[in-house]
């Protein structure tokens, strides 16, 4: 039992520390993409961590198979829906060509697509 | 008293903060781009935030809403980027 | 053609039946009647949208355990990146080095590439783009947080090497 309070503590710890540095990053950061690589860190590793968390909540604590099966099929359908999303997002943001920081000098993209 | 309450709730508040925390982006994003990620981001800690609830409360209804918020979400943001895409 | 048709049908109409069992959780005779009529009318509509190839070419011992081989390898690399990312983000510095990269890949068939682009807008770090079809080799546009290499063979292999040779193993 204190195990099992140790591995979910643990987990939550993941969670909300991932999500905190997604969201500092979102704050932070300089322009849309890199904002944008930032929050698949918040739904990514933040969600999944309190989501198998709650989880093992639900099969061992709470003795409830519905909310063990159920947040397993959550975390499933953010792992298949947000990169589909974030895709969408940033073509539509260079098609209607947010300000992207080039610091590299590396834009291949806006090369072989002129405006 | 089976349950861990302190964890749960002290994590869902901390998911509660950092959504008010996004919302500074949401306000300020200097285009339309930036405040769909924020609201994103925002959408997806609120299902966690739910999922915690209904872990706390005991009931799995929560975690039927929490599914139907978060499939709102990626609608909304496919939408909403399919619709920047054809703006330009 | 025809045939290839209902069996996209059948195997769609089973997933959104799994679906419904894992998400109702509840065996009574009208929740399974229910889950009948409605996978069956979903699967009317969106078959013909979900499934392009092959739907069996998945069930084959040696692809099977290419999946799963690659369940841990995926949990590998998205843990790396996130610590990555999150140390870049935590930072005072802020040291990013942001640039778009395009990358040549092998894969050919539709579900090897939206599995390995799925795979790399998860990984914190970079973003596909698009991909585009250049020379009998399809291209993919990455958004990278940290561009290290502007070769494409080079860079490549830093972002998709071990992901690219997990998703061979399962796709063509």
């Amino acid at each position: 039992m204190i195990l099992l309070r140790i591995i979910i503590d643990a987990l939550f710890l993941i969670g909300g520390f991932f999500a905190l540095a997604g969201v500092v990053g979102v704050i932070r950061m300089p322009d849309s993409y890199c904002r944008m690589q930032a929050s698949t860190n918040t739904a990514t590793l933040g969600a999944l961590g309190i989501l198998a968390g709650t989880s093992l909540y639900g099969f061992f604590v709470l003795n409830s198979l519905a909310i063990g099966v159920k947040s397993i099929v959550i975390g499933l359908f953010i792992l298949f829906s947000n990169p589909v999303a974030s895709h969408a997002i940033a073509r539509a943001a260079k098609r209607c060509g947010v300000y992207m920081l080039n610091k590299s000098g590396c834009d291949q993209y806006g090369r072989d697509n002129p405006q | 008293m089976t349950g861990f309450n302190v964890e749960l709730t002290i994590t869902a508040a901390f998911y509660g903060l950092l959504c008010i925390a996004l919302l500074y982006r949401v306000i300020k994003g200097p285009h339309a781009v930036d405040r769909v990620i924020a609201g994103d981001s925002i959408d997806s800690m609120t299902v966690v935030i739910m999922a915690l609830f209904g872990a706390l409360s005991n009931r799995a209804v929560y975690f039927d809403m929490a599914l139907i918020v978060s499939l709102l979400g990626f609608i909304s943001t496919v939408v909403i980027s399919r619709y920047l895409e054809g703006r330009s | 053609m025809s045939g290839q048709r209902t069996l996209g049908f059948v195997s769609t109409f089973i997933l959104c039946f799994i679906t419904w069992i894992a998400f109702t959780l509840a065996f009574t005779v009208q929740e399974i009647l229910g889950g009948l009529i409605v996978s069956f009318l979903v699967s009317l509509i969106s078959s013909r949208f979900l499934i392009h190839e092959d739907p069996l070419y998945l069930f084959n011992p040696s692809r099977l355990l290419g999946a799963l081989a690659y369940i841990p390898l995926f949990i590998r690399e998205l843990v790396k990146a996130n610590i990555d990312v999150a140390k870049r983000s935590l930072n005072p510095k802020l040291p990013i080095n942001p640039g778009i990269v395009k990358v040549p890949t092998e894969l050919k068939s539709e579900y090897g590439l939206a599995m390995l682009c799925n795979s790399i807008t998860l990984t914190p770090g970079t973003i596909s783009m698009d991909i585009v079809e250049e020379g009998g080799k399809n291209q993919i546009y990455i958004h990278w947080i940290d561009v290290q290499s502007k070769n494409p063979k080079e860079a490549g292999d830093m972002i998709k090497g071990s992901l690219e040779s997990g998703v061979r193993r399962i796709w063509k």
